[in-house]
């Protein structure tokens, strides 16, 4: 099947090195510290983050940081076919892993010890890369709940099919068999976070792949320091300031 | 959620006594509506309703199936509800096992009628394709992402505005097809039939605190309730179903008189909604043109 035309469009009307387009919305979730939605074409995740606070199981307390929760469901209604368990099956547990250890390592943990700080991630449409949409939405989550971050994660996923490296996989492109190269970065810090990659790709492309990627990431840094200065301002002209 | 103290405990019963609540309303008011449909494009239809800080998203997914062999006649709907932890950090894990549990038969008892298929809000007998054969199965599922109290009218209110969005795939079946053989059947891509919701009751929760009953309590005012009954009216004002809960027994002149209430207030709560989805389906429309 082609993936890419003889004239370089893929299957969405996009160029391989062309992202999806992205939205974003803090706020969503009245009651949370912190929500956001993050929209990365079809694919739409909500994030809400409640916390810091106090931590509801007591052997589970640190003395000298925070503790990091996070949670990853996926709606009935969110894959084509209806998903008859929202949570609770192994592709969900590993994201839940993925998105906590990710996050907790550019949460400054040690601030805020003996508390726990709750990461939930909804994902109310999929079409591919919901790994990094929810990676992104938690950010923009924890930025709108105040919580101290060494930077931010941003996640980006990239593939190769056609012998040609794409950016930002969709749903059909991921489920082609091709390998999918997932990478979480921190921007300012211009540290890798997160690396993951299934099926096979040859040993010289890796890095070309991974670094298309990492332009993803920073990309979307952008936009993200984009809708939190945004946000920021509107709060000043609601506060009169 | 943080607990209340008595200072505040006090402060919203004598609200409610005084006709004020809290959030400035008077006991029959509802809070600012806001409906969105066809939220999910890959759904049949689907819906996003906000009630103040109450968000739910529900969505209908039609597919094709076999008519059960007591009703050959009708089609199937089965209504879920899931609770997200976005929503409230208890909800996470297994937490909101019980209340999806309990939403979701609510939701059941009061649009689709009895075990015989009799009486209920949506017609059966429209997603009927072959009459013994094939039939459509709609599954209705519904997403709690914000909860702010008053879950069932807002759910019930996203179901009603999700079928109204909901558009069913005309099916032609050949012709060719003896008494015993499953029909061959295509889906047509093109055409589509408009669900039919002018049958589809609303519900209206009245909860009762102190003397006095409220309509779409906040989740600050809900633990105050004696009881909650949960009635679901449709346009011709006839009652579709009735739900009690909470442990204090209400005399049956009570149950009369918050019956009558619901009935009058739901005359006003289906003429917004209605506004609200025609609103919501025609920017849609504009969309679409543009």
């Amino acid at each position: 099947m082609e993936f890419v035309n003889p004239e370089g469009l893929r299957l969405d009307g996009r160029r391989p090195m062309e992202m999806r387009q992205l939205r974003a919305e803090i706020g969503a979730v009245a009651r949370a510290d912190g929500s956001a939605v993050f929209e990365m074409g079809n694919t739409k995740v909500i994030a809400a983050v409640y916390g810091p606070r106090e931590v509801q199981n007591k052997s589970q307390l640190s003395n000298d940081q925070a503790l990091v929760r996070c949670e990853y469901t996926m709606a009935n209604f969110s894959t084509g076919d209806r998903k008859r368990k929202p949570k609770g099956d192994r592709r969900s547990t590993e994201i839940s892993l993925v998105i906590r250890q990710t996050m907790e390592a550019c949460i400054l943990t040690h601030l805020m010890p003996r508390s726990q700080i709750d990461i939930y991630v909804q994902v109310l449409q999929a079409d591919g890369g919901t790994r990094s949409a929810c990676i992104n939405a938690a950010t923009l989550a924890l930025a709108d709940a105040g919580i101290p971050m060494r930077d931010l994660v941003t996640s980006c996923s990239a593939g190769y099919l056609n012998s040609t490296p794409l950016l930002d996989l969709n749903y059909l492109e991921d489920s082609a068999g091709g390998p999918d190269v997932t990478v979480g970065f921190l921007p300012k810090l211009d540290k890798v976070t997160l690396l993951q990659m299934d099926a096979k790709l040859p040993v010289d492309i890796v890095e070309n792949v991974m670094q298309l990627a990492i332009e993803g990431c920073k990309a979307i840094a952008t936009y993200i320091r984009e809708v939190l200065l945004e946000n920021t301002k509107q709060l000043e002209y609601r506060r009169g300031l | 959620m943080v607990g209340l103290s008595l200072g505040e405990k006090h402060f919203i019963k004598g609200g409610i006594d005084q006709n004020i609540r809290s959030d400035g309303r008077k006991r029959d008011y509802y809070r600012p509506i806001f409906v969105k449909t066809g939220v999910i494009p890959q759904a049949n239809g689907s819906a996003r309703v906000r009630m103040g800080a109450t968000e739910v998203i529900a969505s209908v997914k039609a597919e094709l199936g076999k008519p059960s062999a007591l009703h050959p006649d009708k089609g199937k709907v089965a209504i879920f509800v899931d609770c997200s932890a976005v929503a409230e950090p208890t909800f996470e894990g297994r937490g909101a096992e019980e209340l999806s549990a309990e939403l979701s038969v609510a939701l059941e008892r009061c649009l689709l009628g009895g075990t015989s298929g009799a009486g209920a809000g949506i017609d059966l007998t429209s997603l009927i394709v072959a009459e013994g054969k094939i039939c459509w199965d709609l599954y209705i599922d519904s997403l709690v992402i914000s909860s702010d109290g008053n879950l069932l009218d807002a759910l019930g209110a996203s179901i009603k505005a999700a079928l109204a969005n909901t558009a069913i795939p005309k099916v032609n079946i050949s012709a060719a097809a003896s008494a015993d053989e499953q029909p061959e059947v295509d889906i047509s891509d093109e055409e589509f039939l408009q669900f039919d919701t002018s049958a589809v009751p609303v519900i209206i929760t009245l909860t009762q605190v102190g003397r006095h009953y409220i309509v779409d309590a906040t989740s600050e005012e809900e633990p105050h309730m004696s009881s909650a009954v949960s009635i679901s009216v449709n346009r011709k004002g006839h009652v579709c179903g009735l739900t009690k809960r909470g442990g204090e027994g209400l005399d049956p002149s009570v149950v009369s008189d918050m019956i009558s209430v619901a009935q009058h207030l739901s005359e006003l709560l289906m003429s917004r909604l209605d506004s609200e989805i025609s609103a919501a389906e025609a920017e849609i429309g504009d969309d679409e043109e543009s």
